[in-house]
């Protein structure tokens, strides 16, 4: 994987790279349905993913909740005089928006750094060729314990963070501006089909990023620096796939409502 | 280069570049069965882009490959699974898997190529084990191991498919001189006692003398040398010859 110099050469590696990363995801989709399922590898990936990520999702979507409340709660006072709706105002957008994408973009740049990171070195110390010389392909021992990982984890790291930001905002919300509780908790403006559209969302972040990081890492050449490029572009293109889906999802989503 | 029925497996023409990165450019090698082949060149000369086209773990821009008179270029990854039986490869840092034992390392390829249950593949796994005066030592990890120790490990996890053909890339590089030897020795008996066809990709000058049936030495992309020992020792190429005295000046750029 070399620097692209000219606008040519761009188009070519991003179109390199978009093939490459479709055929590890078809590659990924049919181990899911016909390979072995490794439950040891599974729970690890489910372990280093999803359980090492709660302190840092809840850390950050909790400051999230609370910010987002102080800001409203500070234009509504200013406003109209009154904060007691901001919990009905922010919550929709927690739940729709901003618990599933952040969480997405921690764990592009957390988990998905990682995958890309650890098959990027498999691949320069010729690990992986090992594994395929063993009929171990790539997509059915590192790619699919990851992506089942990915699947379950990232939209419970999303219920996680958005109840953090639930309980965070309405602290703020009761201490900063005096709203009821109760009235913070209002889920009547929460409907069916924000709830689906958060999950829908955070389930498909939880599919794009591991092939992404998973092709970064398996295109990986040279050493260390081949290494780095990877990880570096699993970061950018695991993000870039975030705010993508998350544009493609609330379109869809909106001609629904 | 027409394909020969004596030969056992054929490169032809075979181009491969990386990026803006010619590495090969037009090389046709035939090997026959049987034989040691050293394939020799400076570091950067794609001898191990080469023999990696005959085990599919690289694809060719242009060229043809045979695997006895069958055009395997086209080959699936999933056609190659049944190609990599028959012809394995001895990786330069021997590529032992660290969560596994010795024991499980070896066992691995035959669970997964011969379909041997976890118990059936452990035992089978101590005989290969003690072809190469490793069981002792089977239930180790191979970072508790030396180099010269896990090379010899990764030998009889290659050997565990009874393959026709073993690759072996830079099999000697870092070891102490004993265990070069012992290596050397490894490879030569599996040529003399089971046939085996091997590649060897090597810079090691004692081991082209000690064991080679051939030498093929690539530079710029092409074959400049294909001999046996005696003519590479001989030749009068310029470049060759700084090659096989070691010299720092001389016509081969560095």
């Amino acid at each position: 994987m070399s620097e692209p110099s000219t606008l040519g050469g761009l188009a070519r590696e991003l179109r390199a790279q978009i093939g490459d990363t479709i055929d590890v995801g078809r590659q990924a989709a049919w181990y899911l349905v016909r390979g072995r399922w490794d439950w040891p590898a599974i729970f690890a990936q489910a372990h280093e993913i999803g359980v090492r990520s709660v302190f840092f999702v809840i850390v950050c979507l909790g400051f999230l909740g609370a910010i987002i409340n102080l800001q409203a709660g500070f234009q509504a006072t200013r406003i109209i005089g009154d904060a007691s709706l901001i919990g009905q105002q922010a919550m929709p957008l927690v739940v729709r928006l901003l618990g599933p994408t952040l969480t997405g973009m921690m764990v592009a740049t957390r988990v998905g750094t990682g995958i890309a990171a650890e098959i990027g070195s498999m691949v320069v110390t010729e690990q992986v060729d090992a594994l395929r010389m063993n009929r171990a392909p790539p997509a059915e021992y590192l790619v699919k314990p990851r992506l089942v990982a990915c699947m379950v984890m990232v939209p419970a790291l999303t219920t996680i963070g958005i109840t953090a930001a639930f309980f965070a905002g309405m602290l703020v919300a009761a201490v900063g501006f005096g709203t009821n509780p109760g009235t913070y908790a209002d889920f009547d403006v929460v409907v069916g089909l924000d709830l689906i559209e958060g999950m829908v969302k955070a389930a498909a972040y939880g599919v794009a990023i591991p092939i992404i990081a998973a092709t970064a890492g398996l295109r990986a050449r040279g050493g260390s620096e081949g290494v780095g490029e990877a990880t570096t572009q699993a970061v950018v293109a695991a993000s870039l796939a975030v705010i993508v889906l998350d544009f493609l999802i609330s379109g869809a989503v909106f001609f629904l409502r | 280069m027409s394909s020969d029925s004596n030969h056992m497996i054929s490169f032809e023409g075979i181009h491969k570049a990386f990026g803006p990165k010619v590495v090969l450019s037009g090389v046709d090698l035939a090997v026959r069965e049987g034989q040691i082949c050293f394939i020799i060149g400076k570091s950067g000369a794609g001898k191990s882009v080469l023999v990696k086209h005959l085990v599919g773990l690289l694809r060719p821009d242009a060229g043809t490959i045979r695997y006895r008179d069958e055009d395997i270029t086209g080959y699936t990854e999933r056609q190659y699974f049944a190609l990599r039986h028959r012809c394995t490869y001895v990786f330069q840092h021997s590529t032992l898997f660290d969560s596994m034992t010795l024991q499980e390392n070896v066992a691995l390829p035959l669970r997964k190529h011969r379909g041997m249950s976890l118990r059936e593949s452990a035992d089978a796994a101590m005989s290969y084990l003690e072809k190469v005066q490793m069981q002792d030592m089977a239930r180790r990890r191979p970072g508790d191991v030396g180099d010269g120790l896990r090379k010899r490990v990764a030998i009889a996890r290659a050997l565990t498919m009874q393959p026709e053909v073993m690759i072996f890339d830079e099999p000697t590089t870092g070891l102490d001189p004993i265990s070069a030897v012992n290596v050397d020795a490894l490879i030569k008996a599996l040529s003399d006692s089971e046939g085996v066809t091997s590649l060897v990709v090597s810079h090691d000058l004692r081991s082209i003398f000690g064991i080679a049936d051939r030498v093929v030495m690539l530079y710029e992309g092409k074959v400049l040398l294909d001999g046996t020992p005696d003519d590479f020792r001989g030749s009068a190429d310029p470049i060759v010859h700084q090659f096989v005295n070691g010299l720092p000046e001389g016509p081969m750029a560095l």
